[in-house]
């Protein structure tokens, strides 16, 4: 008898994500995208910009400097500093997050895009997976815009980071961008319709990266809420994006990003398949 | 016939909770021959539809393309098939040009000359001009056109076209009549379903009449009518002082009621049973004409078990 390996039994359909129909699918989207790419430019420029006045500079003349802790000592830094790399991370979550929720919902739903696809040699697992890939590419987009605006305010003198490791940062984004896509496309697969949308957003996908070490310390909350923080893979990104680039120690929280999305990718990745099959073809 | 069928369905079955929407169905279709898939609502056209072109899988049955396994080669299969569904999929972030270029992207293996092929298909079904635009400024017919044509990108040998003149003008429907008679005669088959009868009965070379999940009747148009309702069909009016009798013959040598029309009741009848009617009622004023689809149609919606011997 054959053996399964382990991780095709955790998901069986993990080998369609490079198959020549998952990226058909995803270099559609591709290119559509292409098209726009310039207006694609402006809400990951401008949001990093526009929080970075409101909060670091704004709330953070109130907040006075913070501490940060590197090679066993703590060290003041600025607020807006603190807050910049948390920006990156949480750009990642949403971008991907949010490409997979409304625009894949849109294109299912409204634009019967994937009907037509359907009718092709492509399977709808094929469609799932390459809308989970283009949500992840477009967390390596956004982040890589985050990061050149970041780099563009620490030149500037306005930021105070360590820059060394900034180009790998995006690439990460591109990594974690599966687990979030394929969390967002959890949400699709089960609203009833665009208006639903709100209880994904509000009640998990906003909470989940706000609270995260995004904004603020999540020790300040309460013990509870460091705890409940070791299985948002958020917060390990966030950590993550802080310890590149305030000079910490990278590889614990690297590891635990990549151990959450993991999990996250593999657990929402079947679920997505299986229930997008009751969704799309009605069928158990 | 001894070629082999483009496509059969043998014994094709498929249940939702526990209810046969399609219920051991059984059909062939031929190159260079179109197939009309008739029914009334419910009778299990669509289900029949998804599972042929493969969006779903039947519980049991199987359905062969060229003599091939579908489930066992279903990938490369699908290349066999176009698919033209009832309602309008057609990319609208991409212009009619790209349109054809993107569908084609979907199939394996790439057309080697995709350029040419695109090209063809765009003079072919009157779309050059309209090219460049996107699908959203095109009329109901021109999208059509665009389905078609992309349903042939990869050059299938099968085509589904499920209602493909719903909704269009009288205009619009004869040009798409003219493109499926073309289509036909380049050796492609065709399964055909739709709503009108006139349809059907021009365009298709064999009918397959679809009634709770099974295949009722399959042959040519004639054939199939005359299995299923008769010779004749008798127009009554109601207004007729012996209209009861009438509905109580009916009941008595047809088994049921006579069917619904606008002003009166069509009985449909064998050659024998038309000479006993014309005996029994010698006073009354009654018209008798050939049976079409229509009759057929409507009389499946009033009763969708047919007993027919299979032509």
């Amino acid at each position: 008898m054959p053996t399964i390996p382990l991780w095709r039994r955790l998901n069986p359909h993990l080998t369609d994500l490079w198959d020549w129909r998952s990226r058909a699918v995803f270099w559609r989207n591709a290119q559509v995208w292409g098209r726009n790419w310039r207006t694609a430019l402006i809400p990951p420029a401008m949001e990093p910009v526009v929080s970075l006045m409101a909060f670091g500079f704004g709330v953070g003349s109130f907040v006075g400097s913070m501490t940060y802790t590197k090679e066993g000592a703590v060290h003041a830094i600025d607020y807006a500093s603190y807050m910049a790399p948390g920006l990156l991370a949480y750009a990642m979550f949403t971008s991907s997050f949010f490409e997979a929720l409304y625009s894949s919902y849109v294109r299912m739903f409204y634009q019967k895009t994937w009907d037509g696809i359907l009718a092709t040699q492509v399977e709808l697992r094929h469609i799932v997976w390459g809308e989970i890939t283009w949500a992840s590419a477009r967390a390596l987009w956004n982040a890589s815009v985050v990061s050149a605006v970041l780099l563009g305010l620490d030149l500037a003198g306005v930021l105070h980071l360590q820059l060394a490791w900034l180009p790998l940062l995006p690439l990460l984004g591109f990594v974690v961008g599966w687990a979030f896509g394929a969390f967002g496309l959890l949400f699709t697969a089960v609203v009833p319709s665009i208006d639903h949308m709100n209880y994904p957003v509000f009640l998990v996908g906003i909470p989940l990266g706000l609270v995260s070490n995004t904004y603020f310390p999540i020790d300040r909350v309460g013990p509870w809420a460091v705890r409940l923080s070791q299985l948002n893979p958020v917060y390990h990104l966030s950590e993550t994006c802080r310890a590149v680039l305030l000079g910490g120690e990278v590889t614990g929280p690297l590891a635990m990003t990549l151990l959450t999305s993991g999990v996250l990718l593999v657990v929402c990745a079947g679920l997505v398949q299986m229930l997008m099959r009751r969704r799309v073809l009605g069928e158990d | 016939m001894t070629e082999v069928p483009l496509l059969q369905a043998i014994g094709l079955v498929k249940r939702y909770d526990g209810r046969a929407v399609v219920d051991g169905l059984d059909l062939q279709l031929y190159r260079g021959e179109v197939l009309g898939l008739l029914g009334p609502n419910g009778a299990g056209k669509t289900t029949t539809l998804r599972m042929l072109y493969g969006f779903i899988k039947p519980d049991s049955g199987q359905i062969l393309y060229q003599g091939r396994d579908f489930a066992a080669e279903r990938q490369a299969l699908r290349g066999l098939v176009g698919v033209c569904t009832q309602e309008d999929t057609l990319d609208a972030d991409f212009c009619v040009r790209d349109n054809l270029r993107i569908y084609a992207s979907y199939f394996r293996p790439q057309q080697p000359d995709l350029q040419q092929r695109i090209e063809q298909l765009l003079t072919q079904f009157g779309l050059l001009e309209f090219a460049e635009r996107f699908p959203p400024e095109l009329s109901g017919g021109y999208k059509r056109r665009l389905m078609i044509a992309r349903s042939l990108i990869h050059r299938p040998a099968v085509l589904f076209l499920d209602e493909p003149t719903t909704g269009l003008d009288p205009a619009a429907r004869l040009d798409l009549w003219r493109l499926v008679l073309r289509l036909r005669s380049e050796g492609l088959g065709i399964v055909l379903t739709t709503h009108y009868m006139d349809e059907a009965e021009r365009l298709s070379d064999r009918i397959a009449l679809l009634a709770k999940g099974r295949t009722a009747a399959q042959g040519s148009t004639r054939q199939v009518l005359g299995a299923v309702l008769g010779e004749h069909i008798v127009e009554v009016s109601r207004e007729q002082p012996q209209a009861a009798e009438v509905q109580a013959w009916s009941r008595q040598h047809l088994g049921k009621a006579p069917g619904e029309a606008l002003d009166g009741w069509h009985l449909a009848l064998t050659g024998a049973q038309l000479v006993e009617f014309t005996a029994q009622f010698a006073e009354l004023r009654f018209a008798v004409r050939d049976p079409t689809l229509d009759d057929l149609f409507l009389a499946l919606s009033l009763d969708p078990t047919p007993t027919a011997a299979e032509p």
